[in-house]
């Protein structure tokens, strides 16, 4: 095995080689350097490898012969491995990537190059508190060189403004040093474990310590790192984030055992606050680098807690911090190296990259993988912090974290869904030489084998995750193929899935039913989708994601699985919605509000397991008293997913601009995974009160409030998907309302109605697509008389309207009559009465909406429309026939579902004599009432046609109308603004309280974000002037504000 | 499944009387009405005279599959509302099919006919026929809400949500009627009763004069015929309901006439005196005294 010190040899035989060379021979020694960072990389590599199987023990390599504390020790163990591995690599990688630069760029620049990675690897491996002072000095002015090789007046600034920040530094850690040194006589890390036990040696470990932190960029003494970031080339920028901060972050890891175990948690709080803090202000940030330059600082901050509290985090340290780490240097390194390859800031010019598929993909992979969802590292890292947090009490601790998050989620996607709506005709297409390529591939692909060794390691389910996502990979890889193919290979897909899984779920009701849901649902949704041409490139692997996410939400062997799930199908779905042609803000509305619901849930999650320890949280029992901040969480995170009001606003944009024919899959399918998570908590954890009232109660009211306020807004849409939008809110107000009533009968409608509202909304919106397909406009005021060119389409809303409307005798029916019994013993007579009269409103926009479109007068330009297309037919009459089926059959479905409700849920069960059910209230016999219900129609009828048998049919305009025969369809077809009546009297009820609400959080926050970036004034002077505040305040709030 | 045929017929017989009923019931009260206006006004078997014309009439047409089935659906809903209900206490016979269902079936039955008729004259195209039937449905949405509390509030009280039961926990004198027992709940269940029958100050459904007649502008000849069937066949049932909920129910034919009609005479009363509201007037209308009444009565249980 090669000593560590040839690292730093080769570097420096290089860097004389290098001086050497001529300026004709510049190729040559490009190659020289290529060479050289190679053989670094092969050393480091070769040491990390042979570690990692054992075949090496780490080692010291002592210098000028002496053991250490009489001389510098370089040591090299598996963390050493990995960082220098880590540096050098990159260092490679960044010469292929800068070929054409350092080709044209003179020697010196090659130089500094080499001393800026020897730097970091001696910072690394050195043991030696002086050594390292010297090498951290050599990489800030290599750093300072890397900065000006764009000499514009940015960057120049901005390396200056580097140098006084980094002399500022080094001479508190200098002082710290001579501080150290005479208090312990050496330098050596490794023998100054007693040095804060020496009066006066605590002085010493806090100069030399938050000289370091300062270096590693904490917020907000940050400004020069700022400056740096957006005006540095993007792969020197990159340099910074992905290899830099590590570095010094892993000197703050060396330092830690001779910093006083009193310290560790407060510098993990400032650490916490980088976080935090730098995502905030980063949301208002509109310039690529500079963007970068704040989530790379954030990311650093996130960093600093966990190496700061590596003692708390125990065993799990590595797990975390790999996590964090491997993200974001492959991430982070990525994304600038993709910006240098846009060459712009402006988030528009970067919808160059959907040219180019590949690079395309890449960049939604780094920009979902910083944000932490799965199935990437930070993800499982951000799971186990909290997990960790949570069991140590640290709530404000997570609290911080989660509010984090929620931003970087905000900025991140916000640049992912501008860059996939950029206009193209603004975009100037871009070179992408294969030395620019190869470095952003490697990395991508560095970081999806991380991910799978993360997931790998954490030995999940294999049917009910591994499949799952070896599916979803496939279809990443098959994008190529044309879409109809997909289409088919994914309902294949899940068809045999379902088979495979069948045997597994056969027996457990619960599960059978909302797999049911989820898969039928997803192969019905999909069948539309043959009339797509092309290769439909980005659909299918999404599709696939959200469906095979939601089936992993039904069996999941625990907390974390069903969480994963949880947000695979909330990160497939908000690509699906993203597709849609105006969908640039709706999605982002969903992935806020997405994220928000999530990081509720984790916290949730956190909670759950302080409280009750490592449970499946469906597996409960009833057993969690005290648990209401924990309900409370988790229901807020469901009602989320369930567009509770209040918490509704991304509702109606998400469904009505998703692509039409996605839409029923994001909406009539996927509303019911808040539907599974409300249904679980509500059956799993017991009754609950919070600050002594009872959760349920308030749900109630919460759900009565959602129901009216969903339907009331329904009323008034005239653009056809928004109405069935809204008209989902209220369905799940009713079903919200259901399940707090916390009674057998109450969850039996709420599973009842959550398999009905699936069947009868999707059928709505796949017809609504149908007739959209063919009319080509969403407002329904421009259709009217499609009756005569789409039957089918009309009979499907029929049917789905009297299901929705609960008339008698279909099945929706059984929806109202259960309910009422429920309310009646439940006793919640004024709720109960609210969700019935938004049952009534809802015949309004029911009414609007099929009267509408498909009655009334025909439009002129629609005389010659076709039926919606028979693959969008198909799946419609499938659930017309299940709804026919249940209404004549309802016990074919209630008795089941009746199973899944535990024993010890309170009330009344539903009885059953025969076709009767039964409550001690009431009875209802729906066989009967159908027959009776056929038999007289067809008599009526049959009168009817005997009596009119010559009747004629007329022509459009032929009607009774004041001695004038209209012509024109525009002004007789009464529907736009139909029910002004209505509004005029109770309009008021709509005041649109829940986005006033929202858009002022949203304004505020970004106000406030902008007020504090101007904190960051440009100003060196000012910078240096941030970083002793920094340092003195963390000496006030470490001493308490005494002398150390 | 064997069927009752004894039974059937019994029921046939009942909507049969029923149909005369409401009927003559109709011409009685336009006579009444027209006196009161100091006119002689039409004859009380007028209705049948134009029902008779009506089936006869030879020429007809049609807008439409939908437009053909709308009469079909109002008159089923009404006969619907008639089927389901019990008629006499304590006689299998005439119980008619109230065995399929309790009161939330007939009050969900109210809508089959009304959405199938709004969509039948929907396909009519005519202009009246839409604002008429948003209006109707508009003002129907408010209504509910007290007539609804007022229901649980007697569901709640006897424990039932069965009709016969609710008609048996009344019987003994008419201090057990329900009206006497939760008058909150009866006078709630009776204002909304107003805004059922659509009487004025509650008529801007077909609103005379204004969109005439409304959801049946283009309904003639048989159409029409199934709609007047149903008018007189859908008021009485209505009345039987309200009879059955508040006014201790029937035990025999007479008792039944004489209360329904009492019950049916109220709307008309109130609309004889009341000129029409606007549909702005009469959809908060009901939310005001009618549901504090309604929330009363609730609570008085």
């Amino acid at each position: 095995m090669v000593s560590p010190v040839h690292i730093v040899s080769i570097g420096l035989i290089t860097a004389f080689l290098l001086g050497l060379g001529k300026k004709s021979q510049q190729s040559i020694l490009v190659l020289v350097l290529l060479i050289a960072t190679a053989a670094m990389t092969m050393i480091s590599g070769s040491w990390l490898i042979g570690i990692m199987t054992g075949s090496v023990q780490p080692t010291d390599v002592f210098t000028a012969g002496f053991k250490p504390p009489f001389a510098i020790n370089l040591r090299m163990t598996m963390d050493e491995a990995v960082l220098t591995t880590m540096v050098n690599l990159f260092g490679f990688l960044t010469v292929i990537y800068l070929f054409d630069v350092l080709k044209n760029a003179g020697k010196h620049l090659l130089s500094i190059i080499v001393v800026f990675l020897i730097g970091l690897n001696v910072i690394v491996m050195t043991r030696d508190l002086f050594n390292l002072f010297v090498f951290l000095e050599i990489t800030s002015i290599a750093t300072a060189g890397l900065m000006i090789m764009i000499q514009d007046s940015k960057s120049i600034s901005a390396g200056f403004k580097f140098l006084i920040a980094s002399s500022v530094i080094s001479g508190i850690l200098l002082i710290g040093i001579i501080f150290a040194y005479s208090y312990i006589g050496n330098l050596n890390i490794d023998f100054m474990s007693n040095l804060s036990l020496i009066k006066g040696g605590s002085v010493a470990v806090f100069l030399v310590l938050s000289a370091i932190i300062l270096e590693s960029k904490q917020f907000p003494a940050n400004g020069w790192a700022l400056d740096m970031y957006e005006s540095a080339h993007p792969a020197i920028g990159s340099a910074l984030s992905a290899v830099s901060a590590p570095a010094v972050l892993f000197v703050i890891y060396k330092l830690m055992p001779i910093v006083p175990e009193s310290w560790h948690s407060l510098i993990g709080l400032f650490g916490l606050i980088t976080f935090t803090f730098s995502n905030f202000l980063a949301t208002r940030q509109g310039n690529i680098r500079r963007m970068l330059g704040y989530s790379s600082i954030a990311q650093g901050g996130l960093m600093l807690t966990v190496v700061s509290m590596s003692t708390f985090f125990g065993n799990s340290f590595w797990f975390i911090i790999l996590g964090f780490l491997l993200t974001n240097f492959f991430a982070k390194a990525g994304l600038f190296w993709l910006n240098g390859m846009v060459n712009s800031d402006d988030q528009n010019k970067w919808g160059v990259l959907r040219k180019r598929p590949v690079l395309f993909f890449l960049f939604g992979a780094f920009v979902v993988a910083i944000a932490g969802l799965p199935p990437f590292p930070t993800f499982f890292a951000k799971w186990e912090m909290i997990m960790q947090l949570a069991n140590g009490n640290g709530w404000g601790w997570i609290v911080l974290i989660l509010l984090g998050s929620i931003f970087e989620i905000s900025f991140l996607f916000k640049w992912f869904g501008r860059v996939f709506h950029a206009e193209e005709e603004k975009i100037n297409d871009i070179r992408t030489p294969w030395f620019k390529q190869v470095p952003v591939l490697l990395f991508g692909a560095a970081l999806l084998a991380t991910s799978y060794y993360f997931v790998e390691y954490l030995n999940f389910d294999v049917l009910f995750v591994m499949l799952p996502l070896l599916i979803v990979t496939v279809f990443f890889a098959i994008d190529f193929l044309p879409a109809f193919v997909k289409n088919l290979l994914l309902i294949a897909s899940l068809t045999i899935y379902g088979y495979l899984i069948y045997p597994e779920i056969d027996g457990n009701v619960m599960q059978l039913v909302f797999m049911g849901v989820f898969l039928v649902g997803g192969i019905l949704t999909l069948i539309p989708g043959f009339t797509q041409k092309g290769t439909r490139a980005g659909f299918y692997p999404f599709a696939a994601m959200t469906i095979f996410g939601l089936i992993m939400l039904v069996n999941p062997a625990d907390n974390l699985t069903f969480f994963m799930g949880w947000e695979q199908m909330a990160l497939g779905s908000y690509i699906l919605i993203l597709r849609g042609k105006k969908a640039e803000r709706p999605a982002q509305q969903y992935m806020l509000f997405s994220a928000g619901g999530a990081y509720l849930m984790l916290a949730a999650f956190g909670l759950l397991l302080h409280f009750a320890g490592d449970t499946f949280f469906g597996h409960l029992n009833g057993m969690l008293p005290g648990g209401g901040v924990v309900f409370v969480l988790f229901a807020l995170a469901f009602m989320l997913k369930a567009a509770a009001i209040g918490l509704h606003i991304w509702l109606p944009g998400a469904y009505s601009e998703a692509e039409d024919d996605a839409t029923p899959l994001v909406s009539g399918v996927l509303i019911n995974s808040g539907v599974l998570g409300l249904f679980w908590i509500a059956t799993a954890f017991g009754p609950q009160q919070l600050f002594g009232y009872d959760i349920y109660q308030i749900m109630g009211w919460v759900g009565a409030i959602t129901a009216i306020g969903g339907n009331m807004l329904a009323i008034y849409e005239e653009d056809m998907k928004r109405l069935i939008a809204y008209s989902s809110v209220g369905a799940m107000g009713y079903i919200i309302f259901a399940l707090s009533m916390n009674s057998k009968l109450g969850l039996l409608i709420a599973l009842y109605y959550m398999v009905l509202h699936f069947i009868y909304k999707t059928m709505l919106f796949m017809s609504a697509a149908g007739v959209i397909y063919r009319t080509k406009t969403r407002n329904m005021y421009e259709m009217g008389g499609l009756i005569k060119s789409m039957p089918w389409s009309f009979i499907v809303v029929l049917i789905g309207i009297i299901t929705l409307a609960g008339m008698p005798p279909l099945a929706g029916f059984a929806g109202k009559w259960m309910f009422y019994n429920a309310v009646v013993m439940k006793g919640w007579y004024l709720q109960g009465t609210m969700v019935f009269f938004s049952g009534i409103v809802a015949f309004l926009y029911l009414y609007k909406l099929i009267a509408s479109v498909f009655l009334g007068q025909l439009k002129d330009n629609h005389r010659k429309l076709k039926e919606a297309p028979f693959v969008y037919l198909l799946p419609q009459f499938i659930f017309v026939i299940a709804i026919m089926v249940l209404s004549v059959f309802p016990q074919v479905l209630l008795e089941p579902l009746a199973t899944i409700i535990p024993d010890r849920i309170p009330g009344e069960a539903l009885h059953w004599d025969g076709k009767l059910a039964m409550t001690s209230f009431g009875y209802w016999n729906a066989f009967s009432v159908m027959s009776v219900v056929i038999v007289m129609f067809a008599v009526i009828f049959g009168w009817l046609v005997y009596h009119s048998r010559k009747a004629q049919k007329v022509k459009q305009f032929n009607i009774v109308f004041a001695a004038e025969r209209p012509f024109r369809p525009e002004t007789t077809h009464v529907s736009y603004n139909m029910f002004a009546g209505y509004k005029k009297a109770l309009g008021w009820l709509m005041t649109p309280l829940a986005t006033r609400f929202w858009t002022g959080v949203s304004d505020w926050s970004m106000a406030i974000a902008d007020k504090m970036r101007s904190w960051y004034t440009g100003n060196g002077q000012t910078y240096a002037m941030h970083l002793l505040l920094y340092a003195f305040v963390l000496y006030l709030l470490i001493s308490g504000g005494k002398i150390l | 499944m064997s069927i009752d045929w004894i039974k059937l017929l019994f029921t046939l017989l009942g909507l049969f009387i029923v149909l005369n009923y409401g009927l003559l019931q109709y011409g009685m009260i336009r006579r009444i009405t027209a006196r009161i206006g100091k006119r002689i006004g039409m004859p009380v078997y007028q209705p049948y005279i134009d029902l008779i014309k009506n089936y006869s009439m030879r020429s007809q047409i049609t807008h439409g599959v939908m437009f053909y089935l709308g009469p079909v659906f109002r008159l089923a809903g009404g006969v619907g509302i008639f089927m389901f209900m019990p008629l006499i206490y304590g006689s299998y016979y005439w119980s008619n099919y109230s065995f399929s269902g309790d009161v939330i079936l007939i009050m969900y039955f109210m809508f089959f006919g009304m959405l199938g008729m709004a969509l039948g004259a929907s396909e009519g195209g005519h202009p009246y026929s839409f604002i008429g039937i948003s209006r109707g449905l508009s003002q129907f949405t408010t209504v509910e809400v007290p007539f609804t509390l007022a229901v649980i509030a007697v569901a709640v009280q006897h424990h039932s949500f069965s009709l016969t039961e609710i008609v048996a926990g009344q019987q003994g004198g008419i201090m057990h009627w329900n009206i006497m027992t939760n008058p909150f709940a009866g006078i709630a269940a009776m204002l909304a009763f107003l805004g059922m029958m659509m009487a004025s100050p509650f008529n801007v459904v077909q609103a005379p004069q204004e969109i005439p007649i409304g959801p049946p502008t283009e309904y003639h000849g048989t159409y029409l015929g199934l709609l007047q069937t149903n008018r007189a066949i859908l008021y009485v049932s209505e009345s039987i309901l309200m009879v059955n909920l508040f006014f201790g129910g029937a035990t025999n034919w007479i008792e039944l006439i004489v209360k329904s009609f009492l019950v049916f005479f109220w709307p008309v009363f109130v609309g004889l005196v009341f000129p029409r509201f606007r549909i702005d007037q009469s959809i908060p209308w009901f939310l005001k005294l009618p549901l504090i009444l309604g929330i009363i009565g609730i609570f008085m249980v």
